[in-house]
């Protein structure tokens, strides 16, 4: 390959594989003075991709507030941490990452969802944490395309395979399906951690760590995932599809439960010696570009011997055994007085080698003085270059254009429904909207036996990590895709507004947020200026409401070659912590006759809603935020909460305040059957349509009336009695209609129930 | 003395730390040996406890790799001795396959299955069990009162039990089925994986080995659902201490 001069490699760089532009080419040639081998090459190829440099976002995402009280650890490495609280005299903190896995999930569904749960949990265990929960935003083509189909059951099966298999619970997500999805589907998953603040472990090489060993430890490499990082960077295009797959890995989760384990046992071993180590876990870049990454924060150079790698299969060039992806890896930096039990653990008490073929902790290379990673094969130099260049990466300054959303204030009038009954039976029926038990109960939600709140109870999943402690972890995440197509900015808004609702819903303090922004091709002036609009909106919003963002991620070239593009996807989770966990609840109805109010002033803005799109109404305006009464409505909830004030809350999100309250009716567990009537002259008709207007605050079951409303006229928040509970499990509304719960019920379960119906396989598997 | 528990696992398996804290909150003396320990490791315990999760990837069949582990010769010759036995979920599933329940045929040639679920898929459930013969029938549970309702979760994808007819017929007139699926207040239900004769735990004819798919030590700190699986560790605690006594 090297037979070449820069204009030959540049001509090339198609054939070769790499997406590197000519442009960056030239600037390697130039700073190294000579042409690249190949394994340098590829690892340029990786660090500089979007996907690990965020060269075209970067810029813009400095605008995101990360500071704040509850910041233990802001978004410098794979992920961020926040305070949860005290407990036996230790500070513990709460790890969350988020993370894409789009593009290998679009070509090989099933891999490409389980790696992408494989990847996070790596992230949230190499700062030292225990994993202790997970969620999955998913977005989904229309699932009539049988193709659609087939790439929405495989994702839900990869995640449901990884996460379960390595036994960690699944608290929720949500599930939204769009035709702007059909040939990009996007799969964001979010792992979160539970670590000591004394025991947190960086992914870097520790101060004085000259000498120390590099341990690579997992599955043995192989051919899998090479060149992952930049073919998650590239458009995607079903001529490709086939070529693609090689670049997907092999999720191995079986091994990983076992690494896993092994690693809790290192971070005991250390804690009991007062070791500092470096660990991170191998993603795209592979060893090269971990290493790398390790050694550039640490301020050292690293000398690797690529032969020691262990490997499954003979004669591996350099730049697989260096760049490739095969999954189950994370490296370790380790003083050498601790590298034989280190490598005792995996290896022998665990016995890796003995359970996956080749699999084992290994040490491959040392860390030297100086700033230069240098890499042997077989006795050749294959990688000698400058750390600070190599992970620097490039940035760009693109040009964008923000299109300014142009609703009218007024739209036209529209037909509605016959009544309210069947306007909500309507609703529930929505693809938005219906039931996703289907699909959340192929996940282990209870695995740990830590889980307080299982998903689908409440608007966050809820979890007690810390075995004996009242303490309680929410977790939940938020994006409308409807919104998205409107207006990003105000939808990137309203993800942070709702996610901060949904754990405020379960009585949980708003810790931190992260985002998965899903875009489209950042070279195209109105695609880029969708995510500087959105990234300006989370910025906003988790300003207002005092939240910072910890951790992030962004996922480009989201579309097709035939030009399709994703809706504008700013997807956000937030992270909440509760005190006592006796005070949270579920969303369930507790008792008849209890009083129903809603908190906040109401917005009746129907753009974006279902409502809208069912009956075609164009051109309504999204819903605005007053963020002032949002913020003291979530103050009021919380304090509610505290005071045991609350039976149940829900927040009103997609389809509007009677898709909450039958929600709410659906999520009994232990056959209860309580019915709802709303209150004469409630806004919830067809006469006038607020009540499916979305975003407007909470619905809740007051426990304490009297108390609730003095303590709302104290607070200045405008609360709203609209309905009582009732013995019959009917739904009764101010216009006189009334639908029985069983069938509002079959209309919501319905849709989503054949989700699993067999779709025409060689069709689906050969296009 | 008290009674030393094992808690074993195997590689994949997942379920081991709330088993242990389900043990040790009833009071038993328990700790968590791995595969890696051998048979040798396990012998010297009084009971074993095999918790739920994908041993050796669920390869061949859920358990069947396990069941073929050295170290469950120690769980086999403990279980013939006599020893309490108890195994949830993948741990039910090894107990199968290993021919300790229902323990009608030779060792390490199940006579039934836990077959996949009728949906063909794993699945996450809140369910209800009762327990479906007299207290007594499974010495390390006898302190529970008759029909007892536990609530739980069931979290697999192999639960359905399938067997020849004759083979059911047997299990079901020899109290082999010591659990069956219910609802919350006790009344019977279609069993949530198609299971036959609506079975969600087998036992031996000893009763000393019992093997259920539902997790009942997931409710610990559930407040979505009335916490009941503690009851079930009360009365294995209370029935070991007899035993050990003994």
């Amino acid at each position: 390959m090297v037979d070449t001069d820069v204009e030959g490699l540049i001509a090339e760089r198609g054939r070769i594989g790499v997406a590197l532009t000519p442009d960056e080419i030239r600037a390697i040639v130039a700073h190294l003075g000579r042409l690249p081998t190949e394994t340098e090459l590829f690892a340029f190829d990786a660090q500089w991709s979007e996907h690990c440099s965020y060269k075209s976002s970067r810029h813009h995402l400095r605008k995101l507030p990360v500071d704040g009280p509850t910041v233990m650890q802001g978004p410098a490495e794979d992920a961020g941490i926040v305070h949860l609280g005290r407990w036996n005299g230790e500070s513990y903190g709460v790890v969350i990452a988020h993370e894409s896995h789009n593009h290998p999930s679009q070509v090989v569904p099933f891999e490409g969802a389980a790696t992408g749960v494989g990847g996070i949990v790596r992230d949230v265990l190499c700062m030292g944490a225990e994993i202790i929960g997970l969620a999955d935003p998913l977005r989904f083509g229309r699932l009539d395309d049988p193709h659609c189909r087939y790439v929405a059951q495989s994702v839900v099966d990869g995640i449901a395979a990884y996460g379960n298999a390595i036994g960690v619970p699944n608290l929720g997500g949500d599930v939204y399906i769009d035709e702007s999805f059909d040939d990009n589907v996007l799969v964001n998953v979010v792992a979160l951690g539970l670590v000591r603040e004394s025991e947190i472990i960086h992914s870097r090489a520790p101060r004085d760590s000259i000498g120390y060993d590099i341990v690579l430890v997992g599955k043995a490499t192989d051919r899998s995932g090479f060149g992952g990082a930049s073919f998650s960077s590239l458009t995607l295009d079903d001529a490709d599809a086939e070529a693609n797959k090689g670049a997907v890995q092999v999720p191995d989760p079986f091994l990983k439960n076992v690494i896993i384990r092994a690693s809790y046992r290192v971070f005991e071993e250390l804690r009991r010696d007062g070791i500092v180590a470096g660990f991170k876990d191998l993603g795209a870049g592979g060893f090269a570009g971990c290493s790398a990454e390790l050694c550039a924060s640490g301020g050292v150079g690293a000398a690797v011997e690529l032969d020691r790698v262990p490997t499954s299969q003979p004669d591996l060039p350099p730049a697989v055994v260096a760049i490739g992806e095969t999954q189950e890896r994370l490296c370790w930096i380790v003083p050498p007085t601790f590298t034989p039990r280190l490598l005792a653990i995996y290896n022998e008490e665990f016995s890796l080698p003995r359970i996956s073929r080749g699999a084992a902790a290994a040490v491959v290379g040392k860390v030297v003085e100086g700033g230069r990673y240098h890499a042997t094969y077989r006795g050749e130099v294959v990688m000698d270059v400058d750390l600070d260049f190599l992970t620097g990466g490039v940035r760009y300054n693109r040009p964008y254009t923000i299109a300014l959303p142009n609703p009218p204030a007024e739209h036209p009038p529209y037909e509605g429904f016959r009544d309210t009954a069947s306007a909500l039976a309507a609703l529930l029926a929505h693809r938005d909207v219906c039931s996703r038990r289907t699909i959340f109960q192929r996940y282990d939600g209870v695995v740990r036996g830590t889980t307080a709140i299982p998903p689908g109870y409440a608007d966050a999943g809820v979890i007690c990590p810390i075995p004996g402690a009242p303490l309680g972890v929410a977790l939940a995440v938020a994006g409308n895709p409807r919104y998205g197509k409107l207006d990003p900015q105000l939808a990137a808004e309203h993800a942070v507004v709702e996610a901060v609702r949904n754990v405020v819903a379960v009585g949980a303090r708003p810790l931190g947020l992260t985002d998965c922004l899903n875009f489209g091709d950042p070279t195209v002036p109105e695609h880029l200026g969708a995510l500087v609009a959105a990234v300006d909106g989370l910025s906003y919003a988790a300003r207002r409401l005092g939240t910072p963002f910890v951790s992030g991620n962004v996922s480009l070239y989201n579309q097709s070659k035939s030009g399709r593009t994703v809706a504008p996807s700013p997807i956000v989770a937030c992270v909440g912590g509760i005190d006592d966990i006796a005070a949270t609840a579920t969303m369930a109805f507790k008792r008849a006759g209890a009083a129903i109010y809603t908190v906040g002033i109401p917005d009746v803005h129907l753009g974006g809603s279902v409502y809208a799109e069912l009956l075609g109404i164009e051109g309504a305006m999204l819903p605005r935020l007053d963020y002032d009464d949002i913020e003291r409505a979530n103050a009021f909830v919380l304090v509610a909460f505290r005071e045991g004030l609350i039976a149940a809350a829900h927040d009103v999100s997609d389809g509007g305040t009677l898709v909450a309250l039958a929600k709410m009716a659906f999520a009994t567990h232990d056959g209860s059957r309580i019915g709802v009537a709303m209150a004469p002259g409630a806004r919830d008709g067809i006469v006038c349509d607020d009540a499916f207007a979305e975003a407007t605050g909470f619905v809740i079951e007051v426990a304490d009336e009297e108390a609730f409303a003095l303590l709302a006229f104290t607070r200045d928040v405008v609360v709203e009695r609209i309905a009582t509970t009732t013995a019959a499990y009917d739904f009764t509304f101010a216009d006189g209609s009334r639908a029985a719960l069983d069938d509002l019920y079959e209309a919501w379960s319905a849709p989503l129930r054949d989700f699993y119906a067999p779709v025409r396989a060689p069709e689906a598997v050969q296009r | 003395m008290s009674a030393r528990v094992a808690v074993v696992v195997f590689p994949g398996t997942n379920s081991e730390d709330e088993t242990l804290r389900a043990l040790t909150a009833v009071g038993l003396d328990a700790e968590i040996v791995h595969w890696s320990r051998g048979a040798a490791g396990l012998r010297p315990f009084d009971a074993y406890v095999l918790p739920g999760g994908f041993s050796y990837e669920d390869r061949v069949r859920a358990g069947a790799v396990a069941a073929h582990d050295e170290a469950m010769d120690a769980v086999i010759a403990g279980a013939q001795a006599g020893k309490y036995v108890l195994g949830i979920c993948n741990g039910a599933q090894t107990l199968l396959e290993a021919g300790l329940v229902p323990g009608t045929g030779p060792l390490r040639r199940p006579t039934a299955a836990f077959a996949p679920n009728a949906s063909g898929k794993f699945q996450s459930l809140h369910v209800h069990v009762r327990l479906n013969v007299p207290p007594g029938r499974v010495p390390m549970l006898a302190s529970l009162p008759p029909d007892c309702v536990i609530p739980a979760w069931a979290s697999h994808g192999e639960g359905r039990l399938a067997a020849t007819e004759a083979e059911l017929d047997r299990m079901e007139r020899e109290g082999h089925i010591a659990f069956v699926y219910c609802d919350a207040r006790g009344a019977d239900v279609p069993a949530p994986n198609g299971s036959a004769r609506g079975a969600a735990a087998l036992t031996n004819a000893a009763g000393n080995v019992l093997a259920i798919m539902p997790h009942p030590e997931r409710a610990e700190r559930a407040i979505y659902a009335p916490s009941g699986g503690i009851v079930f560790f009360a009365a294995f605690a209370a029935a070991l201490a007899g035993a050990v006594a003994r």
